[in-house]
């Protein structure tokens, strides 16, 4: 409101930065050590569930960054030009998530623990009530994809690909404040032209290997477009976020008005209702097929073997469908919601923990206890998951703010500067 | 006497000095009046104190009937007027119902915008006064123009004649109702 808008910009100096940094970094290292102190109260595989929980999210969060990167370069976009750099201080952040990631392929190359998580990754195996995963039918047909030269192959490919992208178009943006030079913009257009269908590829497969083959008898062709729908709301909340801190603290002031929130919380709005036709068909189609390959995926997170509804029964009613979907919906509507700062401030928020929640919901009911069940959301074990989530995302943020004071605010010499800053000519809220 | 005139009208030649006259016209206190302009002018409904458009009102409630239209449409045909079991599904169930509802949704929705935007915008119009005035088709090309009513109840010839002169406006003219 108008008040905090007259409010004098802090004034920043880089140590400033360095402090806010620094504690982003202590706050990611704390979370890490947290869920390793989690391996005193829970198991290896509960851990190692956590940690993907935590990397996937984060992962999720760059990947939208990225992909708001380049459809803002595709599109030739004028009002994102000075959000656009929050995003390409965020996509940093790719090298850490890579380094992040490799300990669960190096788990799966030990001897000991090469099932921890992706069970495929051992046929030795044992299936829970017929046989090892070897002698499985359904396995051995899609052997030539799910197994662990091609994992370890691939995820270095993905995140060779997001980090290759994030380079080029960081590099290109950043020159662009120093010479002005048009040709940037070329570049950085073609790099998307290049980089979206690629980016595409790699987050459908690394959805598909990392998260959906945890119960890999299970076939979905809408996973791939599920994950892209949590990148992109995660990325958009993120940025409101961002949008939102950087204002109060003075460095936005004068630059954001009404419309960039508005613009947002339409993408926001856009993208509630994206996720939810994603989800519902993936749900529906089965639900309708009722084939027993598929439905037994929605089975363990609605029922035990005794046929008795388990917690994840109301996790999916409850946050998936009101929180993820029903809550963001009917609150996007509003015009007001999406321009008054601590409004839509609040629905970012919310739909970043459920985000959370819906990772969970896709990951976690992979573990079983000894009669086959998932194992329960709510326990000691969703402070492992939290603590990685957390511990992924200190680090991400330290990345995000040791590039943030190096460059520019905003990239004032895009050709479209100009038009983004006076994006419908309105003051903000 | 003369009839009640429709009201007063007054050329202005460029965007900053219509911003700043209908800011000035606002601050008037007047609610009957508009600005004509050869381009939609960004940031003139503010200048004018316009508030945001109740079209979305309409559209809400079009949603809402859209949806409740399908789904009790498909209650009524598969589970009440002729029961039917269809793969084994039951007789009635959100989820097959929801496809049909959410379109619905959208076209209900859409049908409700576009009416609701012609309700309110009060189109199509066959005729308005400021139509006689002989320089409004510069409208359409160079100039701008403040109309204000005289249905307003702050109108009065006089006064808001040296208003409109006060806040820069040319050539004020009176308009037959």
């Amino acid at each position: 409101m108008s008040s905090h808008a007259a409010s004098a910009p802090a004034v920043l100096t880089a140590d400033s930065h360095a402090t806010a940094a620094n504690k982003a970094l202590l706050v990611g290292v704390a979370g890490i050590v947290v869920t390793l102190i989690g391996l005193f109260f829970s198991s290896g595989h509960v851990i190692a569930f956590s940690w993907l929980v935590g990397v996937s999210y984060w992962t999720a969060l760059a990947i939208g960054m990225l992909l708001m990167v380049m459809i803002h370069h595709i599109f030739d976009a004028s009002w994102s030009v000075v959000v656009r750099r929050q995003w390409e201080h965020g996509i940093s952040a790719f090298i850490p998530l890579a380094v992040l990631f490799a300990p669960l392929v190096v788990l799966a190359w030990l001897p000991s623990t090469r099932d921890i998580v992706w069970p495929w990754m051992n046929p030795a195996h044992e299936l829970h009530g017929h046989g090892t995963v070897g002698s499985d039918v359904l396995y051995i047909k899609k052997s030539g994809f799910l197994n662990r030269n091609m994992f370890t192959g691939m995820t270095l490919a993905f995140f060779a690909v997001w980090i290759w992208l994030s380079a080029r178009l960081r590099k290109a943006s950043f020159t662009q404040d120093t010479d002005g030079d048009i040709r940037w913009t070329r570049m950085n257009r073609v790099t998307s032209a290049l980089g979206i269908p690629l980016t595409a590829l790699a987050l459908t497969f690394a959805a598909i290997y990392w998260i959906k083959s945890l119960e890999y008898h299970w076939f979905s062709t809408m996973y791939g477009v599920w994950f892209f729908a949590n990148c992109i709301r995660g990325a958009l909340c993120s940025t409101v976020l961002i949008m939102v801190w950087l204002y109060r603290r003075g460095d936005y002031n004068g630059v954001l008005n009404t419309n960039h929130f508005h613009s947002i919380g339409q993408l926001m709005l856009a993208f509630t209702i994206f996720w939810a036709y994603v989800t519902f068909s993936q749900y529906f189609l089965i639900w309708n097929a009722n084939v027993p390959e598929e439905t037994f995926w929605y089975n363990i997170r609605e029922i035990n073997a005794d046929g008795s509804p388990n917690q994840w029964k109301y996790v999916g009613i409850i946050i998936i469908l009101f929180g993820h979907f029903v809550v963001p919906f009917l609150y996007l509507l509003s015009y007001r919601n999406k321009i008054v700062q601590p409004r839509i401030r609040f629905i970012a928020c919310w739909v970043l923990c459920v985000i959370f929640f819906d990772l969970c919901y896709n990951i976690l009911p992979a573990l079983k206890d000894d009669l086959g069940n998932a194992e329960p959301l709510f326990g000691i074990n969703l402070l492992w998951t939290i603590s990685a989530v957390v511990g992924v995302g200190g680090i991400c943020v330290w990345s995000y703010l040791r590039s943030l004071p190096k460059e520019k605010l905003i990239p004032i010499r895009d050709p479209r500067i100009e038009e983004s800053l006076t994006h419908h000519e309105q003051h903000a809220h | 006497m003369a009839a009640q005139p429709h009201g007063l009208i007054a050329t202005f030649e460029n965007v900053s000095d219509l911003m700043h006259a209908a800011e000035k016209v606002r601050d008037a206190g007047y609610k009957f009046w508009d600005c004509i302009t050869p381009f939609p002018v960004h940031g003139l409904d503010r200048a004018m104190g316009v508030k945001r458009s109740h079209v979305p009102r309409f559209s809400l409630a079009g949603g809402i009937t859209g949806f409740c239209t399908g789904m009790s449409m498909i209650w009524f045909m598969n589970a009440f007027d002729y029961p039917l079991v269809v793969g084994g599904k039951p007789y009635f169930s959100p989820m097959f119902a929801f496809p049909v509802s959410y379109e619905l949704t959208i076209l209900f929705t859409a049908f409700a915008t576009i009416g609701g935007m012609f309700i309110m915008n009060r189109l199509p119009m066959h005729y308005h006064p400021v139509l006689k005035y002989d320089k409004i088709h510069r409208g359409l090309d160079d100039l701008f123009f403040i109309v204000i009513e005289s249905r307003d109840p702050r109108f009065n010839s006089a006064g808001t004649k040296s208003l409109l002169e006060k806040i820069g406006g040319k050539e004020i003219t009176e308009l037959e109702a």
